[in-house]
């Protein structure tokens, strides 16, 4: 049997010979699972299951911060900061009429390994106490500093500090971490940056179209 | 790279890519594993961008191989995946091997799998010698080399099971 009939029988016998070609609407798919950096969570489900219970706590947490306190941000803004015991100092109260900015310190988020389940809508909605858009103009001791230029949800603030403790890497989509300069979408739940998709680089595909979902007008 | 620009280029290999890794794997593993595999070689494409060759689809077979390997490694195979099959993906009929040449599948079988795997890479991914070198990572000659002896011990697994021999003549029996 010479060489090229050996090929042309082992071709005969390839399993993958029926395999269609993907679809448009499979490599969109695809490509849009890849690029939002969501990875498979099969393999680990201990830590999905992990990542959901937290999410879980999240969500009744923001729940419970932001309920009763729907028609008086400011009142929404100190209990919160009373309730959150991970969030380093408390924010200015919001006077009327000073020049003073409105600072609000987070935290960002300690160093899960977990991978993520996709991000909604729906949970970052529920989730968040806190969500803007905004600009880093200074990453200082381990402090990125970012000028908001836009308030999603929560209390007004003009100026939100991230503590970012550490290597933060691969955390946020898009670069991993917050850079000088850089816009960046940022959600926040108990005063800690919500990682897995839900903060990152303005331009990450699919970002901002979740925060325009999750918060409409 | 910016991340419009990034994008736009994993946008063009994808659609490549995606056949070629789909294929590759329905070749080598069950679906229920194909599908985690082709998730976790995207993601390390898109990751690993920057350093993608012009031959993306040989470098993603290379980062394929890999992911599966690891796969095979980690789990725990036959009850985790006969339940995992059951409950979440039911086979496909498409990825089952043609019926009819039990004696080349058995003769594959009967190979070490280095071997097997470069004829698999030869035959069915239709690699030029060089191209299997890149997604192997080894040198055209070695590859050229155990090609050589990968055919001859196919050859000689194919004589020794016997049916091989008659599959060709009995059809040639039956044309005259």
């Amino acid at each position: 049997m010479s060489d090229d009939d050996l090929r042309a029988r082992l071709r005969h016998a390839d399993p993958a010979a029926s395999v269609a070609p993907p679809s448009p609407d499979e490599i969109a798919r695809l490509v849009e699972t890849t690029v939002t950096n969501v990875p498979v969570v099969r393999r680990r489900r201990h830590y999905a299951l992990a990542a959901a219970a937290l999410v879980l706590v999240a969500a009744g947490a923001g729940w419970a911060l932001t309920r009763p306190a729907t028609n008086q941000p400011t009142a929404n803004q100190t209990t919160a900061n009373q309730t959150a015991a991970n969030r380093t100092a408390a924010s200015e109260p919001a006077t009327d009429g000073r020049d003073e900015p409105r600072t609000v310190r987070i935290n960002a988020a300690a160093g899960i390994r977990a991978k993520c389940v996709e991000p909604s809508a729906e949970r970052l909605a529920a989730a968040a106490d806190l969500a803007f858009e905004g600009t880093v103009t200074r990453v200082e001791n381990a402090v990125v500093t970012i000028d908001v230029s836009r308030v999603f949800h929560g209390a007004e603030a003009d100026v939100v500090q991230v503590a970012q403790a550490g290597e933060t890497s691969e955390q946020l989509t898009g670069s991993g971490r917050f850079e000088q300069g850089g816009r960046y979408l940022v959600a926040s739940s108990e005063g800690t940056v919500m990682i897995c998709g839900y903060s990152g680089e303005a331009g990450t595909p699919g970002l901002r179209d979740l925060y325009g979902r999750a918060f409409p007008g | 790279m910016n991340v419009d620009a990034r994008r736009a280029r994993f946008e063009a290999v994808a659609p490549a890519v995606i056949d070629a890794v789909r294929r590759y794997l329905a070749r080598r593993t069950d679906p229920a594993t194909a599908d985690d595999v082709l998730s976790e070689t995207l993601l390390i494409c898109w990751r690993r961008l920057e350093a993608m060759p012009d031959e993306h689809v040989l470098w993603a077979y290379g980062i394929a191989r890999n992911c599966l390997a690891n796969a095979d490694r980690g789990r725990r195979r036959q009850a985790r995946l006969a339940a995992r099959i059951a409950r979440l993906d039911p086979p496909r009929t498409v990825s089952e091997p043609p019926a009819g040449d039990d004696g080349l599948t058995d003769a594959l079988a009967g190979l070490r799998p280095e071997e097997a795997e470069l004829l698999r890479l030869w035959a069915w991914e239709d690699l030029s010698p060089a191209q299997i070198a890149v997604v192997l990572g080894v040198s055209v000659n070695a590859v050229n080399i155990r090609l050589h002896r990968a055919r001859t011990s196919l050859r000689e697994q194919l004589r020794k099971r016997g049916g091989a021999a008659g599959h060709e003549e009995s059809t040639k029996g039956r044309r005259r």
